[in-house]
Parts: structure tokens; C-alpha cells; sequence
């Protein structure tokens, strides 16, 4: 089947059967892969059972791969996960990089359905076209380093290339509700929680490998497009500097329009800042460049630090949303001190978004005086406490001590240290904020108040067309000018957005960072070429439409409401200096917008008519009472 | 039609403040650092400034087409305005064509912590200078 491997993996943990299903072309066709896929098998799989428990075993977990996954294209390696998270409670799909997706290609999967739990720890072995699990007991409380390493070395031999795993470490076991899903050490299903959802049905790993290549469907069609798209790359600044800085350049640029949250939000300038930026990165962190399967960008980078307090050996270095979150966030301008908690953080399998604020939100309630070093079994969490950071990154992966309290995440915590604490938290449906700040970008503001997840800058490319790295000159509603500091127009910039996204970066899947050259038509040929339909770029929006709509009445099914769709007071607190001095989106007039367009009830959920509308019938039930 | 209605205004008030830079040791020092030679080429009007940050100070020449730079950026006078007061989107005016640059992307990358005092003094040497009208934001 061009562009597929054309099987489902289905396995039930419970009982430890595994089953093939052939993929439909006519369910390929309309919801193309990734996340339209994620999701429409998840909500088939949940059968009407609404009321699940997300550490329970009747909680699926979905995973699957997108038609271009295991091309040799550029920003093209992605692949999607999902289920209903431990931390948020509702609906979670996380956007993965690495080889991890290819390699399940290869081996002749598109994806796969878990469903049930284990008693014991298991492992589920994936190699040539055949699967099965294994008892996985001597794995159990391994880092995700070691048992990447372990598994990856006992392939080794025949002549073949290693297993590809994906792990969860110790933080998973130890159902974290910010645990990530670690793909050959340095790729995260990072944020909301997936990693506990494994951790609670013992799966310890998914290992996979194979030869095999999908077919394509018009070979000299996608050759003609690689040519266009090599001089756009070539010429692209934004390529060049991600891929000679990493994601670490955002530090330099971010901050000129004052992006960059610091000090749990409440500054946008700090002078501590300079010592973070992808200078110090280089001369203090950097140890090599690292990229995913098939993407000449290459924007991950290794680091190593060979001595002192915070010593780590080389391994995936910190993006720059760890520098943000380990850095600013709690004003630690130890720059080392963020390589050792990125480090164990990916050892761990720990989300360092969630964490960071979660820390920096512990360090103004212990300024505030509503932690006290006995609560933090004396640890001071005083702001830029580089030792505290890394102690507690280490406590809360082993849920030891304080980081018992802070596994459980910002929301939790602050529920526990009670009421006045609410205006420390900088979360939306249970989800912290990203380090992109929507005083600087009104758009940004509303996609975290909308997104299905709860605040995410991932879910839909909102944050890179409004910041810059995305431009859909093709797309006539996303080729104009925007000003980021005006809520105006805002509603439509952001459904646009999401539907486009759901394509684009959820289902097709194309990288937010290193597609950035290719245009919404180049995206829509691309997916042509490699699967022979013939989809226009209407219609990828209209079916990205749809799969929008599933995401949300998702997280509907699981209780959110419109009450939801809101930021948290800090984050409409005016700042009273730096570039985005003053300014607040006005939530009132673009929920308003947004809700109109989109066809929601004052509860948030879309109407049946547009559902209808959608062919989504069977999900009027699911979430009209 | 930009905002600035002939080149020499233009010429003169954003040399000037290229000069005001060169005397500022905070940036010129790390300019100096970068080794760097680069020219400035404005449209609308039509401008060049040649920065040259190779020897033990800073020099700013008009209308240098002559010596080769290192790096070439190429962008309207607004849009360059609007820069030096920090309030251009950096990542939005290069991926969409507004701002072009020509040569190593890392070397012009560096710069950028270097130049980041230069745009709380942008307004204030507007003011100063008598472009009071110009200072916009
Ligand atoms: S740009 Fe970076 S994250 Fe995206 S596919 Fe390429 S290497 Fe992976």
C-alpha cells in the first residue's frame, strides 16, 4: 500500500494477545495517519466507555505513524502517540522525532493499538513483519539510557542495524503524571503524562526493526519535489540557524520581543540571561549534533559536562524549552546546572516543561512563604538555586522526598498548599505552559486555551506561523501580516491554524521546525506522491477539520468544558517592563470569535450540526448529555 | 511610499546611530570580536552602509559598495527602522523575504546578544538628534 506498511498492531496486555489488522485505504484516505489516526482508533477503541480511569487498564494507548514517516525527506521523521492523560485527564497526543516511527515502518507496521495491562513488566519486541512480548522484569528500573543501551546491544549482530527502542525510565514506573516516553534517549513523547500510562500497564519498552520499504507511489513525482525543495532549504536562514545552533538560537531571538517567560512568568527581562544563551551553550554544553531519521537539518544536539557538580557524560543536550523552563522559569543562570536536569530528565523519562514550572511555581510559594524548608525536607528553594533544581529533578523522578509532591504536577501541588496558590500556577486544563509567552503573541493565548491537551505550543503550528518559522504564503487566510501583541483576528488565525495543523503537523506528519521551507501546496504534493491520492489543499484542511473536532470532543468526552478554555490569571497579568510591557490578550473577545466559528455551546462542545456536518455523528452521543 | 522620504535623512539618522553603536564599548567590543564586515543594503530609499568590525575599531561607511563583506543583509529602510527599536520579528521577516542576508548565518546569529543594548538606545538617540518625528514606538 504506497506510503503505508498497510498492517495495525493490535496487543492486548491483559490477556497478552496480539493481533494484525489490515489498514483500510478508504480510513487511510480520510484520516491519513499520525493523529487522525490516533485518534479515530482511540475513540473506536473506548467503545462509548467514557468514565475511565487513565492509570487503568481501560485506558488504550495508540500509536502510529504518518505516510511520509520513513521517507528520506526533510522534517519528515514524525510520527504520534495518544491516549488520556494522568495529569490533565483529558484527551493527550504528544508529536514524536527520531528513527523509532521509521523503523516500525519498516518492519511492516503503521501503528499500534495497546490496549489492557500487564501484571508484570513486559516488552514488546517488533522485528520484520513479526511481533511478541517478552517478560521485561530485568529492565524494570532501568534508567532510559540503560535500557536503551541494553536492548539496542543485544540486536546487535547478523549483520543487522540495532533495535530502535522506546522506553519509559524509572519516572514512568513511578507514575509520574508528567512521565514522557523516551525514543533512542533523546526523542520524547514529552509532555501530559503518556509515560505513566505505560508505566501503569508495565510496558517497559517497544523495540523496533525492519528492512522493508513502503512503497511510493509516483517515485519521479517526489524526486521533482526533493529538487524544488533543496534550494529552499538551501537558501532558508531559518534552517541554517537551527541547524547550526539548535533550537537554543529561540534564546537570542525570543527574547528580543520578549517571549521568554523568567521568574514564573512575571519578568520578560533578567540579566542572568545572557549566561543561557546558544553561545554559552556552545563554549559550556555542546558536544556533537545528532538529527531523525532522513532530516539533513539536524537540529538536536549532544552535550556533555566533563567535571564539577553538575557532570554528566554526552548524551542529548537540552532544546530550548528546558532552557527556558530549568533556566529563566526559576532564574537559574547556571547553564550547567540545566544540562545535568535535562540529563536526568531524559534518564528518568521526565517532561522538563511540566517540571521546570512546576519548580519555579515551588520557589515563589516557598518566597511567598506557603513551602517552608520543612515541607521541602530542606531543601531552599530560594529563585536561581541551581543545587535545589537539580536535587528536586532528581527526587521527582525517584518520588523521593519533596519530589513525591511534585510529581504530581503544579495544579495538584497547588490544590494541596491551598487556594492563594492559584495565582502562582501557569496552567490550562491541568497542562503548564510552554516557554512562549501569549502577552507577546495574542494567538498564542488562545491556542493554549483551545488546545485539546491543555497550553501546548506543539498541537497545532499556531506558534510557529505567528512567531515567524512557518509561512503558508498558499493559504490565503495565513499569508497576510499579523500583530502579535492584538487580539484581533485571532479567532480565525487560530482555527485556520488548527485545522491546517491537524494535516500538516498532526497527521501527514511534518516537523513545526524543519518543515519550515515547505509550503502547504509542497506539503499536499509531497503526501500525493508518496500515497498516489489526490488530495487538494481544501480538502487536507477540511480533513484536518475533522480531525480537530475529534481531538476536542475527546477531551469533552473526559470532562473539559468550556470553563476550560481559559488561561491562568498569571498569564494575563500585565508585565511592567520589557517588549511586551502592558499588554494582556483579551480572552473575552476571542473565545468569542472562536467559539462562533468553531460552532461550540457556551460548554465548549461542538454542536451537533457541525459534527453532522463533519461525518462525525457518532460522537454527538459521547459528549451531549 | 516608506517612511523615510529621502536618502540622505535616512542616510545621515541611521549612520549616525551606527556611529553612536561604534562608541559604545558595551557593543563595540563584542563587534569588534566578531571580526565581522558587513553591508547594510536599504531600499526605499536606497542606502548603503558598510559596517567594518575587522580592525581595532569599529568603522561605518555610506554608500561602501566597493569592499567586499562578509555578509550582505538586504532589507527595506522600514523594515530596518523598525529593527533597531526591537520590534521587528526576527524569524517572521526573514522566512517571509522582508529581511535577506547573505554569507555565515552562525557569525550573524552571534550578534545578535551583542546589538540587543542598541535598541533602548535607538529612541533615545532619535530624540536626541532631532528625529524626534521618527521615533514611533
Ligand atoms: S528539524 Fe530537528 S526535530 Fe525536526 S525532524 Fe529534523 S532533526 Fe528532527
Amino acid at each position: 500500500m504506497n506510503g503505508y506498511a498497510g498492517t495495525i498492531l493490535r496487543v492486548d496486555l491483559t490477556n497478552g494477545k496480539l493481533k494484525e489488522d489490515k489498514l483500510d485505504p478508504s480510513f487511510a484516505r480520510q484520516y491519513i495517519g499520525g493523529v487522525g489516526f490516533v485518534v479515530r482508533m482511540y475513540l473506536d477503541e473506548l467503545a462509548g466507555k467514557t468514565d475511565i480511569d487513565p492509570l487503568g487498564p481501560d485506558n488504550p494507548f495508540v500509536l502510529m505513524t504518518g505516510p511520509l514517516t520513513g521517507q528520506k525527506l526533510d522534517g519528515a521523521a514524525r510520527w504520534v502517540c495518544g491516549s488520556r492523560s494522568p495529569l490533565t485527564g483529558v484527551w493527550a497526543d504528544c508529536n514524536v522525532g527520531g528513527f523509532f516511527g521509521a523503523y516500525l515502518k519498516f518492519a511492516g507496521y503503521d501503528g499500534i493499538v495497546i490496549t489492557g495491562a500487564s501484571r508484570t513488566p513486559v516488552l514488546l519486541r517488533i522485528e520484520e513483519g513479526t511481533a511478541r512480548l517478552e517478560d521485561a522484569s530485568r529492565y524494570w528500573g532501568m534508567d532510559t539510557y540503560e535500557t536503551s543501551d541494553a536492548l539496542a546491544e543485544e540486536s546487535r549482530g547478523g549483520g543487522r542495524g540495532k533495535d530502535r527502542v522506546f522506553t519509559i525510565g524509572p519516572a514512568g514506573e513511578n507514575l509520574v503524571r508528567f512521565a514522557s516516553i523516551v525514543n533512542d534517549k533523546g526523542h520524547l513523547a514529552g509532555r501530559a503524562g503518556l509515560g505513566a500510562v505505560w508505566g501503569a500497564k508495565k510496558l517497559k519498552a517497544i523495540t523496533a526493526f525492519g528492512s522493508g520499504k513502503p512503497d511510493i507511489a509516483h517515485p519521479e513525482r517526489l524526486s521533482a519535489l526533493k529538487g524544488e525543495l533543496k534550494e529552499a532549504y538551501e537558501s532558508s536562514i531559518y534552517i541554517d540557524a537551527i541547524h547550526s545552533f539548535g533550537t537554543a538560537t529561540y534564546m537570542d531571538v525570543g527574547v528580543i520581543g520578549g517571549d521568554i517567560p523568567m521568574k514564573n512568568w512575571k519578568l520578560s527581562e533578567w540579566e542572568g540571561f545572557d549566561d543561557l544563551g546558544p553561545l554559552v551553550y556552545e563554549e559550556k554544553l555542546l558536544a556533537g549534533r545528532k538529527t531523525c531519521y532522513g532530516c539533513s537539518v539536524a537540529c538536536k544536539r549532544e552535550a556533555e559536562v566533563l567535571q564539577g557538580p553538575y557532570a554528566f557524560p554526552k548524551g542529548p543536550g537540552p532544546e530550548y524549552e528546558t532552557l527556558a523552563s530549568f533556566g529563566t522559569l526559576c532564574l537559574n543562570r547556571d547553564i550547567e546546572a540545566v544540562g545535568k536536569a535535562n540529563d536526568l530528565c531524559n534518564r528518568y523519562g521526565m517532561d522538563t516543561i511540566s517540571l521546570g514550572a512546576t519548580v519555579a511555581f515551588s520557589m515563589e510559594c516557598f518566597e511567598a512563604g506557603f513551602l517552608s524548608l520543612e515541607d521541602t525536607g530542606g531543601i531552599d528553594l530560594s529563585w536561581g538555586n541551581a543545587d535545589a533544581l537539580v536535587k528536586l529533578v532528581d527526587q521527582t523522578g525517584k518520588r523521593e522526598g519533596f519530589g513525591r509532591r511534585l510529581a504530581e504536577g503544579s495544579l495538584r501541588l497547588s490544590g494541596e498548599l491551598g487556594e492563594e496558590t492559584r495565582q502562582f500556577l501557569t496552567t490550562v486544563k491541568g497542562l503548564e505552559a510552554p516557554m512562549h509567552d501569549p502577552r507577546c503573541y495574542h494567538s498564542f493565548a488562545l491556542a493554549y486555551a483551545t488546545s485539546s491537551r491543555g497550553a501546548c505550543h506543539t498541537q497545532s503550528p499556531v506558534f510557529p506561523v505567528e512567531s515567524g518559522g512557518l509561512y503558508f504564503p498558499d493559504i490565503p487566510g495565513l499569508a497576510g501580516e499579523s500583530e502579535g501583541m492584538d487580539s484581533h483576528g485571532k479567532a480565525a488565525l487560530v482555527a485556520l491554524c488548527q485545522d491546517f495543523g491537524a494535516f500538516f503537523t498532526g497527521s501527514a506528519v511534518f516537523c513545526n521546525l524543519g518543515a519550515s521551507p515547505v509550503t502547504a501546496l509542497q506539503a499536499v504534493e509531497a503526501v500525493n506522491a508518496v500515497t498516489g491520492f489526490d488530495y487538494t489543499l481544501d480538502e487536507v484542511i477540511q480533513l484536518g477539520r475533522r480531525i480537530w473536532y475529534l481531538q476536542r470532543s475527546l477531551s469533552c468526552v473526559f470532562g473539559a468544558s468550556g470553563a476550560d478554555d481559559a488561561l491562568p490569571a498569571r498569564l494575563l497579568s500585565p508585565l511592567e517592563e520589557g517588549p511586551s510591557a502592558g499588554s494582556v490578550p483579551d480572552m473575552e473577545l476571542m473565545l468569542k470569535e472562536y467559539y462562533t466559528l468553531r460552532d461550540f455551546d457556551p460548554q465548549g462542545r461542538p454542536s451537533p450540526e457541525v459534527l453532522k456536518e463533519l461525518g462525525l455523528s457518532d460522537v454527538i452521543s459521547l459528549i451531549q448529555p | 511610499m516608506g517612511l523615510f522620504k529621502d536618502a540622505e535623512t535616512f542616510d545621515t539618522m541611521l549612520g549616525g546611530f551606527f556611529l553612536r553603536v561604534a562608541e559604545t564599548p558595551e557593543v563595540a567590543d563584542k563587534l569588534l570580536d566578531s571580526k565581522l564586515t558587513i553591508r547594510f543594503i536599504y531600499s526605499d530609499p536606497e542606502v548603503v552602509l558598510f559596517i567594518d568590525c575587522s580592525g581595532d575599531r569599529v568603522e561605518v561607511r555610506s554608500g561602501d559598495t566597493d569592499t567586499k563583506a562578509e555578509v550582505e543583509m538586504t532589507m527595506s529602510a522600514d523594515i530596518a527602522h523598525k529593527f533597531w527599536f526591537g520590534k521587528v520579528n526576527l524569524t517572521a521577516a526573514l522566512t517571509r523575504g522582508q529581511m535577506k542576508a547573505k554569507g555565515p548565518v552562525p557569525k550573524i546569529l552571534k550578534l545578535l546578544p551583542a546589538i540587543k543594548p542598541t535598541y533602548t538606545m535607538y529612541p533615545a538617540y532619535l530624540e536626541e538628534k532631532g528625529y524626534g518625528e521618527y521615533n514611533i514606538y
